[in-house]
């Protein structure tokens, strides 16, 4: 298969039919799950979509090293390859690592000032612009505010890009609303305009939509998340 | 004389591995004094004049750098400890690669105030290749800044190691005197002008607190490698023993790494540390080292025993010239060796006997009559190549082979005049012995003698060894890199070589396709039936494509990944030959290799470069200026870390620009990574020169 084709067959373009036309430029976008369950790897998913696309994505992080990262990238990328089949494995691999960066703030040094900075550099030294954010583990939910919400909504109108943003959800003894979203992130829910969730059922992982924008009838999405290859595929 | 080790549990082969920084010449010095092998202390850039021990070349003493590991063997508490100084430097890797296939453990040492910085990294990735289980010294506790505590997170955060704290410091910085020990609950401090009295003291009133704290750490890490330790924790019962068999258990098992810490250059905690390798790290019985032999033609891999009375299995991994004569050192895995023995070297056949057999110390040797498995000795006067394997002669078996790399970078050079060309095929000879990594050939258009090897670096010290240990005087020309080109699509050929003219007359058909491989390597396929081409001529044709491959057509480069398919062809009763054969494979090569697109692949390294982050953006720009990919940059306390990969036609005369761009705050790391494909001016830039060069040939 070529890449044109992995592209346009993925389940993603089902889910931005579903959410009419995608999460759009100058949006934030929310995937949410339980620890261990597949945020990064969904992400990557999307990502990698984008990069494959000749789009260009940053991907920030908070945890592991740029190099940790790099190799869930390549992992996810060499299943996705398999999967597919896809022809000329090499050179798409390189489009995924010109278009790419990743940037890690390890040890609470991230702050929106060093975010805005790095980007800065990128778009002085690197003439990188990027079409997506990953931003991995900012805002902290329990203590996020308004106003730093407002200043990631401001940073993608800036920019021009979507941002996608994860939350944990705890295991149980959380105040939860009667979608079963954490109030902590409830809250802050007019800033963000797609939420998604995982949810693990028997064998499987589902993507669930939970809020598509100003749409009130959510669309089934009919997508879930191959726990083993943590490749996204049709239901 | 001495005795062979008797107890092969006393054994200790260790390596210290570090940054160039980090103080690991002055440990390794320490280290030496204190086990009474020498009797005065030295700095490294010693105002003496006199410089570390260890540090044998005098080039190494000049840059305050260790480049040739060498052997040295000392004894502590009753055990023997052999310790295997590595290189620092990522352009030697070669012999830090070697040195850990012969080591059972290794100390890691770290500075307090850089923490882990990029070559730590790099080093820390070959210990993995070769499963060194690791203890590590945070070092230079005394300078501002030093905090053990950051470092250790630094070890789980960049490295990834389950790493745990065993001794907590007792005052920093200039404060700075000594240690407390978890296991054993007590204060250590250092006294006397070179540290060697040890006071135990009772822990300080204000570090109680935090040394409780830690504890609770490291028993709860270590608890699951101790059957009864989990229990005793909670009825309160645990016993030193009890910590001491867990973390040694979890420290051979690779699963945590124990960090120490002191202050080599002040004199703390160095004996400590000493007692921590006995404590800690295996023995040889106590790690696997497998060695292969042929069994059907195939190669079998098999577990060495660590006995002294099965057969002898032993590597050569380092050469030497000392003034006594060439040195040997060899590792014994298996069995045992004598003076007098009779020994084989399974790649030359060469039967030797051994004459001298010697232990080394820092700057001095004890010859010793024999020797066991798990030992670390050298041999005089055996003629050799590093990496080859001795036996008893009834063996045959090869210890594993050394993983080498191919070179990626040449340097013509040209001696300054008629001596100094003796003395440089002199060390030619020598240095393609010890470094298998440094090759040497000749420049079929200039004639100038060529030097290759992996990196700017690594070529430099040659030359300026060359200079100082053989007196031999040599012009540099510019760093050339070793481009390869490829076909990239695939090319059916159909070719007839004729020839009529007077005596006996040439034939041979061929017909097939040619094309790019993955792998790199030539291959040869013959689909021939019916006999069309006698078989004894199938091999003429695979003969005369492989003669082909050093050199391209296109581009004047060596052919990788050449596949060649032959499936058909017609021959002649009487004018048939290998010759003719032959003839047609290089005609049909140099018409239709052409046709198959061919490209230039580069060489294209993996660079890392670690500076204070104000200089983030500068050092980006310096890889985007260099064709590089940037794959990702870490931030963390003030500095970054930026990994990218870059062809390395780009990075000659790196180091300068980046110690411009960063007011000489940032270094680097690279290593070779893979062979890509060059950008098609590249190409176009390279075909020229090769077509100028052929047009002035003829």
């Amino acid at each position: 298969m070529y890449q044109k084709e992995v592209n346009r067959r993925s389940p993603l373009r089902v889910f931005e039919r579903s959410i009419h036309g995608g999460l759009g430029p100058g949006n934030i976008g929310l995937v949410m799950s339980r620890a261990g369950v597949g945020k990064t790897a969904f992400l990557i998913g999307v990502a990698l979509d984008d990069l494959m696309r000749g789009r260009k994505v940053l991907h920030v992080n908070t945890e592991d090293t740029a190099e940790k990262v790099r190799e869930f990238y390549d992992e996810v990328f060499h299943d996705l390859a398999e999967a597919n089949e896809l022809s000329d494995k090499n050179a798409v691999h390189l489009t995924v690592e010109r278009n790419r960066m990743i940037h890690t703030f390890l040890g609470d040094t991230f702050s929106m000032e060093r975010l805005q900075g790095a980007l800065g550099y990128m778009r002085e030294f690197m003439d990188f612009a990027p079409a997506a954010v990953i931003l991995d583990g900012y805002p902290k939910w329990d203590t996020a505010t308004d106003e730093q919400m407002e200043e990631l909504k401001e940073l993608a109108g800036k920019l021009k890009c979507e941002l996608w943003l994860s939350s944990l959800i705890h295991r149980d003894g959380e105040e939860v609303d009667d979608r079963g979203i954490p109030q902590r992130i409830a809250r802050l829910e007019k800033h963000i305009s797609v939420m998604l969730r995982l949810r693990p059922t028997e064998d499987h992982v589902r993507l669930e939509l939970v809020k598509d924008h100003e749409n009130q009838d959510l669309a089934d999405l009919h997508i879930e998340l191959d726990p083993r290859s943590l490749l996204l595929a049709w239901r | 004389m001495s005795k062979a080790i008797s107890d092969i549990n006393k054994v200790r082969n260790i390596g210290i591995s570090a940054h160039i920084d980090s103080g690991k010449t002055t440990l390794t010095e320490r280290i030496l004094f204190y086990t009474k092998r020498i009797h005065k202390v030295h700095e490294v850039r010693g105002k003496d004049g006199v410089g570390a021990t260890m540090d044998s070349m005098e080039l190494e003493r000049e840059r305050g750098i260790t480049i040739a590991s060498a052997a040295t063997h000392c004894t502590w508490q009753d055990h023997h400890v052999n310790i295997i100084d590595t290189p620092g430097h990522v352009d030697f890797t070669i012999e830090v690669e070697r040195s850990l296939r012969v080591l059972d453990g290794a100390v890691l040492v770290l500075c307090a105030v850089a923490g882990v910085q990029s070559q730590s990294i790099t080093v820390d990735r070959q210990m993995r290749r070769y499963n060194v289980p690791r203890i590590a010294f945070v070092n230079k506790c005394d300078r501002t800044g030093a905090n053990p505590a950051r470092v250790c997170d630094q070890l789980r955060e960049k490295l990834k190691h389950n790493s745990v704290m065993m001794q907590i410091p007792i005052g920093l910085e200039h404060d700075h005197q000594g240690v407390v020990d978890l296991v054993t609950m007590k204060g250590f401090i250092f006294e006397g002008e070179t540290g060697e009295e040890i006071k135990e003291i009772p822990i300080p009133a204000n570090l109680q607190a935090e040394a409780e704290a830690r504890r609770e750490q490291l028993l709860d890490t270590v608890s699951m490698y101790h059957d009864g330790l989990m229990e005793a924790m909670l009825e309160d019962r645990v016993t030193e023993e009890m910590v001491r068999a867990a973390v040694r258990k979890a420290t051979i098992s690779r699963d945590i790494t124990p960090v120490f810490m002191g202050s080599a250059y002040k004199n703390k905690g160095v004996q400590l540390l000493l007692n921590s390798v006995i404590e800690y790290l295996p023995n040889p019985t106590e790690v696997t080292n497998q060695a292969v032999r042929l069994v059907d033609e195939k190669e079998e891999h098999f577990d060495v025993r660590v006995v002294p009375d099965a057969p002898l299995l032993s590597l050569a991994f380092k050469l030497e010239v000392s003034p006594y004569g060439q040195l040997t050192y060899l590792r014994v895995y298996q069995g045992s060796l004598s003076k007098g023995d009779f020994i084989v070297n399974q790649r030359s056949r060469d039967k030797v006997k051994v004459g001298r057999l010697v232990r080394m110390h820092a700057d001095s040797m004890e010859d010793i009559e024999s020797t066991s498995a798990g030992d670390i000795v050298a041999l005089f006067g055996v003629d050799c190549a590093s990496g080859d394997t001795f036996t008893d002669g009834h063996v045959q078996a090869s210890m594993t082979a050394i993983h080498v790399p191919e070179p990626v970078v040449s340097l013509a050079i040209k001696p300054a005049s008629q001596k100094a060309q003796d003395n440089m095929s002199k060390a030619l000879q020598r240095f393609t012995k010890e470094d298998p990594t440094f090759r040497t050939g000749t420049d079929e258009e200039t004639g100038d003698t060529l030097i290759s090897g992996m990196g700017e670096l690594h070529l430099e010290v040659y030359v300026e060894r060359m200079k100082r240990e053989y007196n031999a005087e040599v012009q540099v020309g510019r760093p050339r890199v070793a481009y390869r080109e490829t076909m990239t699509k695939k090319v059916p050929f159909d070719y007839t070589h004729k020839k009529q003219t007077g005596g006996s007359g040439q034939y041979g058909r061929i017909i097939g396709e040619l094309s790019p491989t993955e792998s790199g390597d030539f291959e040869f396929v013959n689909k021939v039936v019916g006999g069309n081409i006698p078989t004894e001529y199938i091999g003429s044709v695979e003969k005369g494509f492989r003669s082909c491959v050093d050199r391209g057509e296109f581009y004047g480069f060596p052919v990788a990944g050449l596949q060649v398919l032959l499936q058909d062809g017609a021959a002649h009763s009487v004018d048939s030959s290998d010759n003719a054969f032959q003839a047609a494979a290089r005609g049909a090569f140099r018409e239709y290799y052409v046709q198959g697109a061919p490209t230039v692949l580069e060489p294209i390294m993996k660079v890392a470069v670690e500076g204070p982050s104000e200089f983030q953006g500068d050092i980006m720009g310096t890889i985007m200026k260099r064709r590089g990919i940037i794959l990702g940059t870490t931030e963390e306390d003030g500095f970054t870390r930026i990994e990218g990969d870059v062809p390395l036609s780009e990075m000659f005369g790196y180091a300068t620009v980046l110690r411009s761009a960063t007011q000489g705050k940032a270094e680097f790391t690279m290593e070779f990574s893979r062979y890509g494909i060059a950008p098609s001016e590249v190409c176009e830039e390279l075909r020229k020169v090769w077509l100028e060069k052929r047009a002035a040939k003829k």
